[in-house]
């Protein structure tokens, strides 16, 4: 073994990563090499020192707390979500494009449930697209931006409009999971509220007008030009259903 | 080593059997987080992300090293966010060969008394995440160079050579941080 061998082993020795041949091969060059073995003892204060005086992160108390809190909105193949039972979620979003902005809002769910499981799920997706940094996997205000974002991800081309003019400003879009399909999420934004809009193929399982309440939470589905809609939004009922009427008039028939 | 809770026929619910066998390691998972991402609020979104995707992901978990896996998810996730945090700045491909170290002059005996808490942080912090992940995964988790190569998805040989190099790289700048003789440059 030469010195070049053995300055590569000297890590995976000191760490016992080497097998018994290359370990004894290793002693061997060292008992022999003075340099090498100065490299060692510098290796060994190097490996010694990380490991004992490197400062470890400590999670917060509070962080095995809020994603306790987490798992519990969320809804899991195996189990519904737990609507019973008061837990206060916080909710931290950051910012868009570089800034980082942080809301914080208290949410109790003490209601039981009244909607359908669609409904359910489709609250659970919002609560989590606002929870951790999931709101959006393309940012922009552009329509023209957002709708190709998807070509390619899904197997039709969503809607999505300009309502900026009208105070429902897009913010952006993302892939989500409804009744086990991917499905598009393009989200709007009203003052500190977001609506999230979900849209797929009706095909044999459309929707029809329905509309939800459930916790401070407002869902409206409808079904048109062969596609369905589900908005959901912690926006007030009446300003919720403005938007969905500014939606469903500029709804063009997808292209075949 | 764990097998995969459900298939012992637990009667305890899904989310119990995940948070009894992936909440003992938020700990690990948060300071990998915390050391890739330099922030305390980027560390922690991740984190909760990562735990949800691992929950999400958990029926497909086929037992094995449970701390493992969650490293893997948490890394993937904090790399995400690295990336879009760099969005606007121009992209940097990472070449092993330019962050080979170079001084080679300062004793183990001056090592030892420049090396501390406060310059060792420093030190660490200023190493590419994909250097800096070698010493928090073996020095600080105390994972093994197999582990390593399943988190990181690279062969062994080269956590190997990217350890030798962390560990090479971090020498010279806790050298170089407590001699002041490097701007600080962010």
């Amino acid at each position: 073994m030469n010195c070049e061998e053995a300055a590569r082993l000297i890590g995976p020795y000191l760490d016992g990563e080497l097998d018994l041949t290359a370990c004894l091969e290793t002693e061997a060059h060292l008992a022999a090499c003075p340099s090498c073995r100065e490299k060692l003892d510098l290796q060994r204060a190097l490996i010694t020192v990380v490991q004992e005086e490197m400062p470890r992160h400590k999670a917060p108390a509070f962080l095995a707390t809020r994603i306790r809190a987490s798992l519990k909105v969320d809804q899991s193949p195996t189990e519904t979500i737990p609507w019973r039972q008061p837990w206060p979620v916080v909710w931290t979003w950051s910012g868009l494009a570089g800034a980082l902005a942080l809301l914080a809002l208290m949410l109790v769910f003490s209601k039981p449930g009244t909607s359908s499981s669609l409904a359910q799920e489709a609250i659970a997706d919002h609560v989590r697209s606002l929870q951790v940094n999931h709101l959006l996997d393309v940012a922009s205000t552009d329509q023209h931006t957002v709708k190709p974002w998807f070509a390619g991800k899904l197997d039709y081309s969503p809607q999505v409009a300009d309502l900026g003019p009208s105070g429902y400003p897009l913010i952006g879009g993302r892939l989500d999971v409804l009744d086990h399909h991917d499905v598009a999420a393009i989200v709007y934004q009203r003052r500190k509220h977001f609506i999230n809009l979900f849209i797929w193929p009706a095909n044999k399982s459309p929707l029809g007008e329905r509309y939800y309440e459930q916790d401070g939470y407002h869902v409206l589905e409808w079904t048109k030009s062969g596609m369905n809609y589900l908005a959901v939004s912690e926006l007030g009922e009446k300003e919720l259903r403005d938007f969905t009427e500014m939606i469903k008039n500029q709804t063009t028939p997808p292209m075949e | 080593m764990m097998e995969n809770p459900r298939e012992r026929g637990d009667s305890l619910p899904a989310r119990q059997q995940f948070e009894e066998a992936f909440l003992p390691h938020l700990d690990a998972a948060y300071n990998l987080a915390r050391w890739l991402l330099r922030n305390d609020q980027d560390a922690e979104d991740c984190v909760q992300d990562a735990y949800l995707r691992a929950y999400k992901a958990f029926p497909r978990f086929r037992g094995g090293d449970g701390k493992a896996w969650l490293m893997t998810i948490v890394r993937n996730v904090c790399y995400t966010a690295i990336r879009k945090l760099r969005r606007h700045e121009t992209p940097e491909s990472f070449d092993e060969n330019i962050h080979q170290a170079t001084d080679d002059t300062a004793t183990t005996e001056e090592f030892r008394q420049k090396a501390n808490a406060e310059t060792l942080r420093r030190g660490l912090e200023r190493l590419p995440p994909e250097f800096r992940e070698m010493i928090v995964l073996h020095d600080l988790e105390g994972h093994s160079y197999k582990e390593i190569a399943a988190i990181v998805a690279v062969p062994i040989g080269t956590v190997m050579s990217r350890l030798a190099r962390a560990r090479e790289k971090l020498r010279v700048e806790i050298i170089a941080i407590s001699t002041k003789e490097i701007s600080y440059e962010l």
